[in-house]
């Protein structure tokens, strides 16, 4: 009975029960039932959640769009604007933009993503009501097109505008600590020796030496696509495959969450091949390592 | 290693600040008994009430005093946080030098169960046995550092590799020292500031961690912590509680973390030394 646990066998009908011992071999040896749940896999089945009533790949496929809306969303913006703020801020190392800048955000790194999320629900959900205070979608609202669009919009800003404040102090310190060291580099006083404009300086030759160890960053932030957003889609209730792994923790689903499991091994795989595909693009010395 | 970490943390403003914030809030935690008016876990009828003289910030929802728990959680972040950070110090250390003395087959076991931890999603797994085992203070240390040692070891073996071929190592070597002697008298000494640097950012993680279990429901619900406070107070949101009950137990939080960040930011240049001399100002 390993991966589903004695209560859940209380839920259970007997039909499913007995479905389900003989899908993974639930009374064989423990290898056997490796044997059979690898079997299971390589025919698409994850198995049956017992608490959604439905089957795992069905309940996971349900929520993935959801949080890759709401990371994806919030990783571009905050590598980007982190990017950004870096190269501004490192160009201007220890003047008093740059302080300025490095205090705030190193501030706004401390706070943790559910109490910038909760902030934020208070204020702009709750006292000011501009924005719904749960969920992905208005319930029962019947609609369509361009009125759903912006109905989802709405229900997305609060989370990803959490997320976003919450990460965007890693991706700028990287760039501004890289952006410090490559501004030492003796490419730099060539490049202005040779009357470039300060903008390419600026962006082209060291802005975009400095990108690599945040695209190392965000790579690996990518590989927790599935979790990263866990606390924030509790507190906004947003249905996503974080808010999904508490529930079917609280829950003792284990299916589900050794689906999630899955899904989160296959992700960081993907994530770390794509990192590792970007980085001849961005600094070509390093395909020479091949 | 000719760099004087107290003095980097000196001379840098924001790491003047992230101290004495640090040391507010050890003394705070020290002092939680004498300084806090009432008996943080004393439940009472009077529940949800507003900041009085009597009770500062209120009182919640089973009517215990918020200002009495605050200083309290104070206790709670900083015990897990200093507890993770010296034990996952430790591990980090003895892995990571060990790994650079020895070599052969042993680094590269230990060095790829450090990658795999490296990519892993820590969260979820200490969610996963959190739920599991229901954790004590102090198996909650003991998670914690079990599984974040791995980036502090990665550090210590790169130092370790490049200390071992000093001149004074391969002297001791050629006296017959053995790894062990050589690692306590002639590695372990000069890692010190890379040291504190690792402590610094594992306390900040570990109070970070706890924080979001507790506020996931899955720690000890018998000791008072910030993240349940959180937690208890998001579910009266609805309310107006939140501005004497969420708000300034998130920013203790938050000004906890802060302070981490500000010496550890302070003291980075420990570890690459080509930032020196920016933001001293």
């Amino acid at each position: 009975m390993a991966i589903y646990g004695d209560e859940a066998l209380i839920a259970m009908t007997p039909e499913l029960k007995t479905h389900l011992v003989e899908r993974f071999a639930l009374d064989e040896p423990l290898w056997q039932q490796l044997g059979a749940y690898f079997l299971a896999l390589f025919q698409g089945e994850l198995g049956y959640s017992y608490y959604y009533n439905a089957s795992v790949l069905s309940v996971i496929l349900g929520r993935l769009p959801w949080t890759l809306l709401l990371v994806g969303t919030s990783l571009v913006l905050s590598t980007v604007l982190g990017i950004v703020l870096g190269i501004e801020s490192g160009w201007r190392r220890g003047s008093k933009t740059d302080r300025t800048m490095l205090a705030g955000l190193m501030s706004l790194n401390g706070f943790p993503d559910f109490f910038l999320g909760m902030l934020l629900l208070i204020a702009f959900g709750v006292t000011w009501g501009i924005f719904p205070l749960a969920g992905a979608l208005t319930p029962y609202s019947g609609l369509s097109g361009l009125a759903l669009l912006l109905d989802v919009l709405r229900h997305l800003f609060l989370p990803v505008a959490a997320l976003t404040l919450a990460h965007l102090a890693s991706g700028y310190l990287l760039t501004r600590n890289t952006m410090i060291t490559v501004l030492k580099e003796p490419y730099m006083l060539t490049a202005k020796a040779k009357g470039l404009s300060q903008r390419v300086l600026k962006y082209r030759h060291a802005g975009r030496n400095s990108m690599l160890p945040v695209v190392t960053q965000t790579g690996i932030w990518i590989g927790r696509v599935v979790t990263g957003a866990l606390f924030v889609e509790l507190v906004f209730a947003y249905p996503g495959v974080g808010y999904l792994t508490y529930e079917a923790l609280l829950a003792r689903d284990y299916p589900i969450i050794q689906g999630v499991f899955l899904m989160v091994a296959i992700s960081v795989l993907v994530a770390n091949f794509l990192i590792d595909l970007s980085y001849p693009k961005l600094d070509p010395r390093v395909s020479y390592a091949y | 290693m000719h760099i004087d970490l107290k003095k980097e943390i000196k001379e840098s403003g924001p790491g003047k600040t992230g101290l004495i914030i640090l040391l507010l809030m050890i003394a705070v935690a020290l002092l939680a008994p004498i300084l806090a008016p009432y008996d943080p876990y004393q439940q009472s009828i009077a529940s949800l009430l507003p900041p009085s003289w009597q009770h500062w910030l209120g009182m919640n929802h089973v009517g215990q005093d918020i200002w009495s728990q605050l200083l309290y959680g104070a206790r709670t972040s900083l015990l897990v946080g200093f507890g993770v950070g010296i034990l996952s110090t430790l591990l980090g250390t003895i892995f990571g030098v060990s790994a650079a003395l020895i070599g052969g087959l042993y680094e590269k076991v230990v060095m790829r169960i450090v990658d795999a931890f490296i990519v892993i999603p820590m969260v979820i797994i200490i969610i996963l046995v959190a739920a599991y085992i229901r954790p004590s203070i102090l198996t909650l240390i003991l998670l914690l550092s079990l599984l974040s040692w791995q980036g502090g070891a990665r550090i210590m073996r790169a130092q370790a590799l490049s200390l071992k071929e000093r001149g004074h190592v391969a002297a001791a070597r050629s006296f017959g020292a053995n790894h062990f002697y050589i690692a306590w008298r002639h590695i372990v000494p000069d890692l010190g500031p890379i040291l504190l640097v690792d402590f610094i950012y594992s306390v900040r993680r570990a109070v970070f961690m706890e924080a979001g279990l507790a506020f996931l429901g899955i720690t000890d619900p018998t000791v008072v912590s910030w993240g349940m406070m959180m937690r208890d107070a998001l579910s009266f949101s609805y309310l107006n509680v939140w501005q004497w009950w969420l708000v300034p137990t998130g920013v203790a939080l938050s000004l906890t973390i802060v302070g981490l960040t500000f010496i550890g930011h302070a003291a980075e240049p420990v570890i690459e030394p080509r930032l020196r001399g920016v933001e001293i100002a």
